[in-house]
């Protein structure tokens, strides 16, 4: 009796025990690989590295393989580029003007771009109630205006009215389930950004490729040159307010253009002098991706397995060169012939006019591994940005000359002189899509200007109309992207451009 | 609850109740109380016969029986025996020299009785052995009441005799005065007599031996009780292992289905899931891979839930299996030992899973491990080998076929891409590439003509061997086992070896603890050559793809591949593929428990159970310098990855039995539980080697060393169970069940959970108008309701985590913190509602049995990943929104269709036939997951794609050109007729689970022959054999399957195949109609052979059980499907049930084996 009612009461009190242990904090468990945004933004480091995450987006879209390549979406809808992949079809729904929401490359843009708006976000909420050295958090509020400003200036021009987010969003937030803003407003935040990043202390240059006020002034040139043009039709005065941005770039003297068009492609010229600001790569650390598709499909010229001919220059375009520009030339901007990855003295012809600017000649014969960057905004790009913002508020100058004969140099070409401010405009016009084709650049410059080059005219046609050498018409709808399909069914704040 | 017993009552009750718990043991507490321990003794001398009688008992391996009272004195000579000779002839030799003798009852059991013994005492009764009569109707006589007069002080005795079911007195029969631990047996003539001590307790006699169902009987006042025991071959009384206890077959109120051991053994197969395939109506077991070891999808009733898992809960020795997201879509099932397997339950409906509360909602599967022996020693050894075989080839164009399609891709360049044409420089004439020498005749003639099935598949040898060592006797036992498999894959350079071994003990420490547990490790090791999901270039694309006009390997000893023909998209052979592309994984386990039990009181015991599962898995991964599309890009690449998982868990529970008066009788459990589960993962990974030889041996010789990775989560459960089983007149049943789970990983708001049902059952046949109906030997109708949840999400998913991020800046890597997850305090568990009404019915003595189940269960707080407006910077949040709906019937019949002496044939036939809808989702919209998509209304996993109308033709040129198409080329539906074909024209094209499946298996004997035909059938369900995209949608850069050949032509306008042209010419490609095609089948699962030598035969080999079988697995698949298997899957994704892309074939299995026991 005595020892059963003993085994009860010791097992009562062992059961208590357990019992009592159990509920206390047994099921409190912390996540010991990542940080919370509850526990983060303590330290000084904490600012640096949440800044450091809003770049990692712009290298989102830079992909490539056999499903074609978010980056080519701006490419494939100027109408100037050809691809072999034919299981792509996201680039073959934009290239043949048959684009819907339901394509890939807008969708992964879109979700890019948003996601490293919320990181600039963050870091604009959370970095000021750190308490860390003023000037140093000043400078990296900076960065985090200007990356949020480039990611705006993005979306609007692809996607025109977007919704406007510059708070951190929660599951409560309104902003979860946003409605559009015009696109007035979303470039109004892009100014206001721009210009605390320009008052945020940031060097002229960096070499390590962070955010420099070279890049700040110049994408602030650019989004006003944007502004006076199309959606917003602000005009003369901010095509001077682009100029200046411009000539101030161009004055601080920090940038020079290449003296070869091979050191776009040399990873030994990254961030300095023409390159003003870029995506950043690191061979065997991240390497940039975009190399299997600048090559011909499965011609067996590269260490890369994987050739996928995802995209070239059409023929037409690189034949609508002038001549004797040197960028039209053989492995300048383009190549047509390369020599065998099983016998390098053997050379073929690959078919079609390849992207030689960006080609990684040690990845694609040794390392299949590129230490390439890819370039955001190049001098050139400032040069004649100044030199069209220039003539559009005071006609020809010298300066304006000179900015866009630069250019022409390089390419060995004679140096423009005389021209009217309506011959000085489309000189600059050509320029801008000869030198800067293939740079996610060209269809912005369409958009703006709603004109599209005509390769056999080699004048400028109305967007709206306008007739790609292989066949498709641009239509009114071609100047924007559809949101994506996606978007559109978990936000039904949202409405679909026009046409799509 | 008579808690009120002296310590010498307490053991004694103990001890009794010990006696009961295992009817094996039963017959021998008493007659062999004072055994001691058996050692092996020559049998050459006088011996005492006690202990010849236990040496015969474990060297045969049978149960002798006998009275202290008769041989404990006696010694024997023992030099006639011949231990080579039947157990029959060494007892006569040594009885008769006493005057003894024996007689055989069933189940290798032998009584010794004195040869004396007078049967004609006991009237002959008329022998009846259809109808087992039941307890009640050997009610005891009551003779006249002419003893014991004095009912105060005095012990009375009571006499009696127990009788078999011939009526012949049965000697050795355990009569125990129950709440005692006096008792008794009866001697030769079953008689026996027992004294009885007047008290205010009422007395009931147990009377119990092996082989027959024991009986209580009440004395009252009676004196002399006569009892006629019944043999125990009801499979009704079969015992059930559910959650946290067992229960009588005949007890359940739920659905649970069982199958045993040796059932399993029929079958022998790599793991638990495919052994079970077939086995239980509702367990839909897809084995969608051929690879050794095999990659099994299980089911029960359907799929429960759209982005968490819908694989069953196992618990093994009551141990749960918490792992997930193991590599390869391996799981930790995979890594328990078939052959370990005593029996397996599977818990189906709310009532019986709902005991596992917040992790029953996909049911549970209980696995019972073999135990010792409580009768003496016994080693089993049981082997098989086999051999497997690829049982269908593909068509693949060989190389004139291919030559020739290429030239007329050529040939139709200009009409697809005239402007490509016109440059002049983008098409080249495939014969001026036929120059290579190694390749080509110098007229351009290929060389080879090769067989990539026939070069990659071979002829896998496989052997396993099990080996049992177990040993015990009624007070406690213990096993050891060892186990090793070396099994091959029919593509070469596929291999899984595995050795496990398992070590249990149960023991009676003392009359009321009882402590037990078991350990089991396993040590894998697997070569993988199938890739989950992969569209890269696997072996088994290559199988397909790689051109038949290269070699395996030039004269000079080195690789041919696609790449040495101009113009291909340059994979390597598959022989290079699976001889350098190296994937090792390799699995430790460790599986292990130890409990306690302790009786409180009659009927109240106390359990503690402490349970651990560690799993360290580590993957090896090297690709070599020169595989294309693999590691070349990379220059040679290797990774190290673990994976160390642990769980433990800790339940304590108390647990009543008890009848009242025959009337009531209560089953109740209450108990607590906690669970604590981490894992670590790291990953290190290097590229860039000088040389292949490293490997994964040597990650710092790889100059490109990439970043490290490792993670850690943790989890943890505090739960609380009860469950009460109330019987009234064992004839209605009543079960409530509940649990409460709390869990780390949900919102602080929602960490706890209750989990509710009640289940119902009525045993009709119990009743007593029933009893007019012989024929209905067993009905019984059950119904129940309950709630069950599903919790397996990630840890962490409630808080806002942060995610690291990499970024570049002055060429090295730096880290940026940023957004990851956000934050759900609300988040919770998900609830699955089920219903469920079953019938049994047994008839003709249960010669033929029906069971038939209907559910319904439905899903709701379905977790979702559901998609975030991308605007807001995060994809997705794991919400609570969705529900979805399974509907189903389960139906069963065994049936003894002949059975003669020497004859008989059975049938088992099951149907389930499952009807998935989902019923809401968060916004109404669809979820594309893989191939399928999730949309209201429409089963989960709906295969998702175009309509293929065929091709183009000729006369419908201007038509064909409103959608950018030409005459030849693939035309399809307009679904919504806006005169474009593209995304918004996908609609639901078939689904991957199927309508119905089920099992038709016949079991013949004739003697010592058994001949098992098991088929196995699946219909309505579809494949959409993705393999086309690059097989057949595209030619001229790989091989293609021969379908090409029937490509449009001017005169070949009707058919599905697009003309061929080159692939830079544009090509289309969707999933589409075309693709898929009815995978309904039936399969021969399974042709045994199997005989069993005779006892005299195998005593002869001094062995207890010699079996020999033969069998062929996988004997016919007889489907539409065009492809290796209907039964396929290569994907991760939970839904892409029925997705073709370069799978492994399963193989056709011709196994030898063979049982041993001694």
């Amino acid at each position: 009796m005595k020892t059963i009612s003993k085994k009860i009461s010791v097992l009562t009190f062992v059961l208590g025990t357990f019992f009592v242990a159990g509920c206390s904090d047994f099921l409190d468990e912390s996540d010991p690989s990542n940080f919370t945004v509850e526990n983060y933004f303590t330290k000084p480091e904490h600012a640096r590295s949440s800044v450091n995450a809003i770049y990692a987006g712009m290298r989102d879209p830079m992909t490539s393989g056999f499903g074609g390549g978010t980056w080519m979406m701006t490419e494939f809808a100027t109408g100037l580029a050809a691809t072999d992949l034919g299981q792509a079809v996201n680039s073959y729904f934009v290239k043949d003007l048959k684009n819907t929401s339901d394509n890939g490359y807008g969708q992964a843009y879109w979700q890019a771009y948003y996601k490293g708006i919320a990181n600039a976000n963050i870091s604009i909420a959370k970095i000021p109630a750190i308490s860390m050295d003023a000037a140093e958090a000043k400078k990296l509020m900076g960065e985090a205006y200007f990356l949020r400003a480039w990611y705006y200036f993005n979306l609007v021009r692809m996607f025109g009215s977007i919704p406007l987010i510059t708070d951190v969003v929660n599951l409560q937030s309104e902003q979860l389930r946003p409605a559009q803003s015009a696109p007035a407003d979303i470039y109004n935040l892009i100014v206001e950004d721009l210009k605390t990043a320009e008052a945020a202390g940031l060097p002229w240059t960096d070499a390590t490729g962070k955010v420099n006020m070279g890049a700040v002034k110049s994408l602030l040139a650019k989004v006003y040159l944007t502004m006076a043009g199309y959606p917003l039709q602000k005009g003369a005065e901010y095509y001077g307010l682009a100029a200046k941005k411009a000539e101030e770039v161009i004055d601080s003297k920090q940038f020079k253009l290449f003296a070869s068009y091979n050191d776009f492609h040399d990873p030994n010229k990254k961030n300095i002098e023409e390159n003003i600001f870029m995506i950043q790569y690191k061979t065997q650390i991240i390497p940039s991706q975009w190399q299997v598709s600048i090559i011909p499909y499965n011609k067996n010229i590269s260490q890369y397995s994987d050739e996928t001919g995802g995209i070239y220059s059409t023929a037409d375009f690189v034949r609508s060169y002038e001549a004797g520009d040197l960028r039209a030339k053989e492995k300048q901007f383009f190549y047509t012939k390369y020599t065998l990855e099983s016998d390098r003295t053997r050379e073929i012809d690959l078919g079609g006019y390849f992207i030689w600017k960006h080609f990684d000649v040690t990845a694609q014969t040794s390392t299949s591994n590129s230490d390439l960057n890819w370039p955001v905004i190049r001098y050139a790009d400032v040069l004649l940005m100044f030199a069209e913002a220039s003539n559009e508020v005071s006609g020809p100058t010298s300066k304006a000359y000179d900015a866009v004969n630069a250019v022409r140099t390089r390419a060995q070409l004679a140096n423009l002189a005389g021209l009217s401010k309506e011959q000085l405009r489309e000189a600059v016009w050509r320029e801008r899509w000869y030198e800067l084709c293939f740079e996610n650049i060209t269809w912005f410059d369409m958009v703006r200007l709603r004109k599209a080059f005509n390769v056999t005219t080699k004048g400028f046609d109305n967007y709206v109309g306008h007739k790609f050498s292989y066949g498709p018409v641009l239509a009114e709808k071609e100047l924007l992207f559809p949101l994506p399909t996606v978007e559109i069914r978990n936000n039904t704040n949202l409405k679909q451009n026009a046409g799509y | 609850m008579q808690l009120k017993l002296s310590a010498k009552q307490w053991v004694g009750l103990g001890l009794v109740i010990m006696t009961q718990s295992c009817p094996v043991v039963r017959s021998q507490t008493i007659a062999l109380a004072s055994m001691t321990t058996k050692q092996h003794v020559p049998v050459r001398q006088e011996m005492k016969l006690k202990n010849v009688l236990l040496d015969l008992q474990r060297h045969y391996g049978v149960e002798i029986v006998f009275e202290d009272r008769l041989v404990g004195t006696l010694n024997v000579m023992t030099n006639a025996l011949n231990l080579n000779d039947p157990i029959e002839k060494n007892l006569d030799i040594i009885l008769k020299q006493n005057g003894l003798k024996y007689k055989k009852t069933r189940k290798n059991t032998f009584i010794i009785t004195e040869n004396k013994v007078k049967t004609t005492e006991t009237p002959k009764e008329e022998k009846n052995e259809a109808i087992v009569p039941t307890q009640e109707t050997t009610a005891t006589e009551n003779l006249a009441a002419n003893v014991s007069p004095d009912p105060i002080v005095v012990d009375r005795t009571v006499k009696g005799k127990v009788s078999d079911e011939g009526g012949a007195g049965l000697p050795g029969v355990s009569v125990v005065l129950k709440g005692t631990q006096r008792g008794t047996s009866t001697i030769a003539d079953g008689s026996f007599q027992i004294d009885i001590p007047e008290g205010g307790v009422r007395s009931v006699l147990v009377f119990s031996f092996v082989g027959y169902k024991s009986q209580e009987v009440d004395l009252g006042n009676q004196t002399n009780v006569n009892v006629s025991l019944s043999p125990d071959e009801n499979s009704l009384d079969e015992i059930v292992v559910v959650g946290y206890g067992t229960v009588k077959k005949s007890d359940l109120t739920g659905a649970v289905g069982t199958v045993k051991g040796e059932v399993l053994q029929e079958r022998p197969s790599s793991s638990l899931n495919q052994g079970l395939s077939g086995r239980i109506t509702g367990v839909n077991v897809s084995s969608n891979s051929g690879r050794p070891g095999g990659r099994a999808n299980i089911r029960i009733r359907g799929a429960s839930s759209v982005s968490v898992s819908n694989n069953p809960l196992y618990v093994i020795d009551g141990v749960i299996l918490n792992s997930v997201d193991l590599q390869n879509g391996s799981t930790p099932i995979d890594y328990l030992n078939p052959n370990d397997i005593a029996s397996i339950e599977v818990l189906k409906d709310a009532s019986s899973t709902a005991i596992y509360g917040a992790r029953g909602a996909n049911g549970v599967i209980i696995v019972s491990t073999k135990r010792g022996t409580s009768s003496g020693g016994k080693v089993t050894y049981d082997s098989d080998f086999s051999i497997g075989i690829a049982p269908k080839k593909l068509d693949l164009l060989n190389s004139r076929e291919f030559l020739a399609v290429e030239d007329q891709a050529y040939a139709n360049a200009a009409k697809y891409d005239p402007a490509g044409w016109a440059l002049g420089t983008k098409y080249v004439d495939p014969k001026t590439k036929r120059t290579n020498p190694l390749l080509f005749d110098s007229s351009g003639n290929p060389l080879y003509d090769t067989d990539w099935q026939k070069e990659t598949f071979r002829k896998a040898f496989t052997q396993n061997h099990q080996l049992g060592f177990t040993n015990g006797n009624e007070k406690g036992s213990y096993g050891a086992f060892v186990n090793y498999r070396n099994e091959n894959g029919i593509v070469r350079e596929s291999w899984q070896k595995r050795f496990s071994g398992r070590f249990v003990f149960d023991t009676q420490i003392k009359s009321w603890l009882k402590v037990g547990g078991s350990l089991g490790y396993t040590d894998q090791n697997e070569k993988q050559v199938d890739q989950l999901g992969g569209g890269g270039i696997t072996a088994m694309r290559q199988v397909l793809e790689a051109l038949p006009f290269i070699p395996v390997k030039y004269a000079n000893g080195t690789w041919a591949s696609n790449r040495d023909y101009p113009g291909m998209e340059g994979g390597d052979n598959p022989l290079r593929v699976v001889n350098e592309r190296l994937y090792f994984l390799r699995t430790q386990t460790m599986l292990g428990n130890m409990y306690g039990t302790i009786r409180l009181a009659d009927g109240l015991e106390f359990k503690t159970t402490i349970g651990t599962n560690v799993i360290n898995q580590r993957l090896d991964y090297y690709g070599g310098k020169a595989l294309q599309y693999i590691s070349a890009s990379q220059n040679g690449a290797a990774s190290v990855t673990n994976n160390r998982f642990n769980s433990w868990q800790f339940e304590n529970y108390l647990t009543y039995n008890k009848d009242f008066a025959k009337i009531h009788s209560i089953n109740a459990l209450l108990g607590l539980s906690w669970q604590h589960i981490d894992r670590f993962d790291n990953t290190a990974s290097t590229q860039n080697f000088g040389d292949d030889y490293f490997q994964f041996y040597n990650l710092g010789a790889g100059a490109s060393p990439q970043a490290p990775s490792s993670s850690g989560t943790a989890y943890g459960l505090n739960s609380y169970f009860a469950r009460v089983n109330y019987g009234l007149l064992n004839k209605y049943l009543v079960t409530f069940t509940g649990r409460v789970d709390g869990s780390s990983k949900f919102g602080a708001a929602n960490q706890y959970a209750f989990f509710p049902s009640a289940a119902l059952a009525w045993r009709v046949n119990e009743e007593s108008f029933m009893q007019g109906i012989p024929a209905i030997s067993n009905l019984k109708i059950r119904t129940s309701y309950g709630v069950t949840g599903n919790s397996e999400i990630p840890a962490y998913r409630a808080l806002a985590g942060m995610a690291s991020y990499d970024v570049i800046f002055g060429g090295s890597r730096n880290i940026g913190i940023g957004i990851n997850r956000m934050s759900n305090a609300n988040l919770q568990w998900e609830k699955t509602h089920q219903v469920d009404v079953g019938i049994e019915l047994g008839l003709f003595n249960n010669r033929l049995n029906f069971e038939l189940d209907l559910y319904r269960r439905k899903a709701v707080d379905m977790l979702l990943d559901a998609p975030l407006p991308l605007s807001s910077g995060y994809g997705s949040i794991t919400t609570n929104i969705g529900s979805m709906e399974n509907k189903g019937v389960e139906f069963a019949v065994n049936s003894t269709n002949v059975k003669t002496e020497d004859f008989s044939w059975s049938t088992t036939f099951n149907i389930s036939v499952n009807k998935n809808k989902v019923l809401a989702l968060s916004g109404g919209s669809d979820i594309y997951s893989g191939a399928t998509v999730i949309r209201v209304g429409e089963p989960v996993g709906s295969m998702f794609g175009r309509v293929h109308l065929g091709t183009w033709g000729s006369s419908e040129v201007e038509e064909a050109k409103k959608y950018n198409s030409r005459p030849g080329d693939v035309k399809y539906l307009d679904l919504n007729n806006d005169g474009v074909i593209n995304d918004n024209d996908r609609t639901i094209i078939g689904k991957g689970i199927p309508d119905g499946f089920g099992t038709l298996l016949n079991t013949f004997q004739y003697k010592a022959f058994s001949l098992t035909v098991d088929l196995q059938y699946m219909y309505g369900n579809d494949v959409l054999d993705r393999s086309i995209h690059s097989a057949e949608d595209r030619q001229g850069i790989a091989n293609s399957y021969k379908t090409v050949l029937n490509a449009w032509t001017e005169t070949n306008q009707n058919t599905p195949i697009a003309q061929v042209r080159p692939i830079a010419a544009g090509y289309t490609t969707n999933n589409d109609t075309h693709k898929v095609s009815d995978a309904s089948f039936i399969r021969g699962r399974n042709l045994l052979l199997a005989y069993v030598f005779p006892s005299t035969v195998a005593s002869r080999l001094k062995l207890e059980r010699l079996r020999f079988y033969a069998s062929v697995q996988n004997f016919f698949v007889a489907t539409k499907y065009f492809g290796f298997d209907p039964e396929v899957s290569n994907s991760g994704s939970p839904f892409d049930q029925g997705f073709g892309l370069y799978d492994y074939p399963k193989p056709r299995v011709f196994m030898l084996g063979l049982n041993i026991g001694l």
